[in-house]
């Protein structure tokens, strides 16, 4: 085995074995299934009781069917009594809706002894307002069969555009699935670079400052050491995609008959697998660039301690771009994401939003992602060239102070 | 010569670090580098181990360039102590002697070997972290080791051990030397450098002093340390011919002469041809010329 897969594997050994490491992974799993079975869970923990309702229909019109129960709202339709108020104040009943006719429309009167929640007061509206269209629509005495087009019909909408360069426009909802899978893959992307970030930074800096570095580069070339450590780390994030990915996979496919598997499927389709091969590529890109720049930042401290210190601008300029990321949820279409989608910093966070949620050619996503290919090979020719005189370079002072001590003593 | 150093030079912006430095160390030879802090001896380590580049001048081993040589031949013990806190005794051991190109059999009797050899075979499978730092420190030092290199570097091997550990860490170089490592090391205590030297340089501010044979250091100075154990007063031995400095150390007194040859004199008068419990004409200690060439420039 060569001295490279050695120091590879002994990193990569040591890093799956850390409980941070597991507990991490633990944590993104238990996050995301949470996520996913949220109304499994809600049920569990909170055990709402549906609503007791009352429905008095003083309408000539059958509502039966519209007010019927379901696991939120339970109906009963008795005729008005003095007993029904009684059982609102002794909160065997949670609401009286009386509906009645008034000038061709609709009346609609709530009573209740507790104030209805929020969501209770919206569901009984809603259902009132479509009671009151069917209303509507019998006082206009035309055919059930030709309600129930009116009801039913919806607009077909087709965007063409008559640019070619760029991609077919997509629907509306193509976009709000492509905004919502980005803004997810933007926090998957920040939360992975700040975890594998501050672990390259780290693991360089604990190495330095306890002088075992200066051992092993008697042995090792100091290229050699870094691309160990791009390596190592790079594959522990790997591992950790993989086993979050493929854990989220086995629920999604095993449990509920692989209902939710097939839900994510019709997603993907919905948002096309390019947008899924552009992030992953963004992904990988964007966190082997950070962790560039981590190995080099790690390599500039004497001790430990200090790796948060040299860290810091590397997190600002991540968490610049996670927010023009989240600013984007509000309008993808704004100047501030079209430049951050370009700067290979942030590009990883800002450019698959783009990809997904506006109407984007083909080329832009390209000429992103081969900037930050091309800044990705200048940061790593840069950085080990760098890595070479730093690491072995201990000096005290701020990270100014330390990049002029490494060429004051190194040139 | 194995290793040798010619003309070597290490200038930075605005200091010399090491300036015109010579010296040559023979096969499984044990040559002291020594000199007061900040004298040069970590740079010139790190030049030889093509950590650091020369200025100029040659660094070789065995004639060629020693930036061409095998790395695997080489064990480095850094003066700052560290290792990897998060690793196993013996998964650390391990690591540094694979990475060092040695098979797992022989590793594996090597370790046994010097894990034994050190006492520390109860701590074998614990975390280094866990360790005291003497105990860290043999670690450390049979991971210098433990790959059986042929050129060996000891910055400040002692520092920090109690005097048990000393020996054992003696004993060990000096099997090491058994073994044929070469083996250049640097100590600010004396004491060990004089026991285990064959050669050394004597470095101040990254000048060479001295290069060379401690026998030959001594001779410079010559046998101009004279130790008394006599009733004759202090007050005369002061005033006579040839002595430099008389001073009372516990029970006995310690003459500086001018040079040995007036030993006999002394000799002559202070026993008168009695009965003197003890005479003792002899080389100044390395810790002596050290803090004389040394100290004696400063003044």
């Amino acid at each position: 085995m060569n001295k490279l897969w050695i120091l590879i594997k002994s990193l990569y050994k040591q890093k799956l074995r850390q409980k941070s490491f597991i507990l991490m992974t633990l944590l993104y799993i238990a996050v995301i299934a949470v996520v996913m079975y949220w109304s499994e869970i809600k049920s569990i923990f909170i055990n709402d009781e549906a609503l007791q309702v009352a429905l008095i229909n003083e309408t000539t019109i059958e509502l039966d069917s519209i007010f019927s129960s379901n696991n939120d709202i339970a109906f009963t339709y008795p005729s008005e009594s003095e007993n029904i108020y009684k059982q609102l104040e002794q909160e065997e009943l949670d609401a009286v809706v009386k509906i009645s006719e008034e000038n061709k429309n609709l009346k609609a009167n709530i009573i209740t002894y507790t104030p209805l929640k929020l969501t209770d007061q919206s569901t009984i509206s809603s259902l009132i307002d479509y009671a009151s269209k069917i209303y509507g629509i019998q006082q206009l005495e035309i055919t059930a069969k030709e309600a129930e087009h009116l009801l039913d019909t919806e607009p077909i909408i087709i965007n063409t555009n008559l640019n070619e360069d760029l991609a077919d426009g997509k629907s509306e909802d193509e976009k709000q699935s492509g905004l919502w899978a980005s803004y997810f893959v933007g926090i998957v992307i920040y939360f992975f670079l700040m975890t594998f970030l501050s672990m390259i930074t780290t693991d360089v800096a604990s190495e330095k400052g306890s002088r075992a570095l200066e051992m092993l580069l008697v042995s090792v070339k100091p290229g050699i050491h870094f691309q160990s450590k791009l390596i190592g780390v790079f594959l522990i994030a790997l591992t950790q995609f993989a086993i979050i990915f493929g854990v989220i996979y086995g629920f999604l496919r095993f449990t509920d008959g692989g209902a939710k598997w097939e839900i994510v499927k019709s997603f993907v389709n919905e948002i096309s697998y390019s947008y899924v091969l552009y992030v992953i590529v963004f992904l990988l890109l964007t966190i082997f660039l950070y962790l560039i720049m981590g190995a080099l930042f790690g390599s500039l401290v004497s001790k430990v301690e200090e790796a948060s210190q040299v860290m810091t601008p590397a997190i600002l300029v991540m968490l610049v771009g996670f927010y023009v990321m989240i600013s984007g949820i509000g309008n993808p279409d704004t100047m501030l994401i079209k430049v951050f989608s370009y700067i290979p910093f942030t590009s990883g966070m800002v450019m698959p939003m783009r990809i997904g949620a506006t109407d984007i050619s083909t080329i832009e996503p390209i000429i992103s992602l081969s900037i930050l290919f091309i800044t990705v090979v200048v940061a790593y020719v840069i950085s080990l060239s760098f890595y070479k005189r730093s690491v072995l370079t201990y000096s005290t002072g701020g990270i100014i102070q330390k990049i002029k001590t490494v060429f004051k003593v190194t040139t | 010569m194995t290793l040798t150093l010619e003309h070597v030079v290490k200038k930075y912006k605005d200091f010399t670090a090491v300036n015109d430095l010579n010296f040559s160390i023979g096969k499984g030879e044990i040559f002291g580098l020594i000199g007061q802090n900040g004298a040069g001896k970590t740079t010139t380590f790190r030049m030889i181990l093509d950590l650091q580049e020369q200025t100029s001048g040659n660094i070789t081993w065995d004639g060629a360039p020693i930036k061409k040589i095998n790395r695997d031949l080489l064990g480095y013990l850094p003066e700052e102590r560290g290792i990897f806190p998060q690793m196993k005794v013996e998964e650390q051991l391990v690591f540094f002697g694979e990475l060092r190109g040695m098979d797992r059999k022989e590793l594996k009797s090597e370790l046994d070997f010097w894990i034994k050899r050190f006492d520390i075979e109860e701590k074998r499978y614990d975390k280094a972290e866990t360790l005291s730092k003497g105990n860290q420190q043999k670690v450390q030092l049979i991971a210098s080791f433990i790959h059986k290199p042929k050129f060996l570097i000891l910055d400040e091997p002692f520092s920090g051990l109690d005097p048990v550990n000393r020996d054992l860490l003696k004993n060990a170089i000096l099997l090491l030397k058994e073994r044929g490592t070469t083996i250049l090391f640097s100590s600010h205590q004396m004491d060990n450098v004089e026991e285990l030297c064959d050669h050394l340089c004597l470095l101040k501010r990254g000048v060479s002093l001295f290069s060379g044979s401690l026998l030959e250091l001594k001779k410079q100075y010559g046998k101009t340390k004279l130790t008394i154990r006599t009733d004759y007063p202090i007050e005369k031995l002061e005033k006579m011919t040839g002595v430099l400095e008389a001073k009372e150390e516990r029970d006995e007194y310690v003459l500086k002469l001018e040079n040995e040859s007036f030993a006999q004199s002394i000799f002559e008068a202070v026993s008168n041809g009695l009965y003197i419990e003890k005479f003792s004409l002899d080389y100044l200690s390395l810790d002596e010329i050290f803090k004389h060439k040394v100290g004696g420039d400063n003044e």
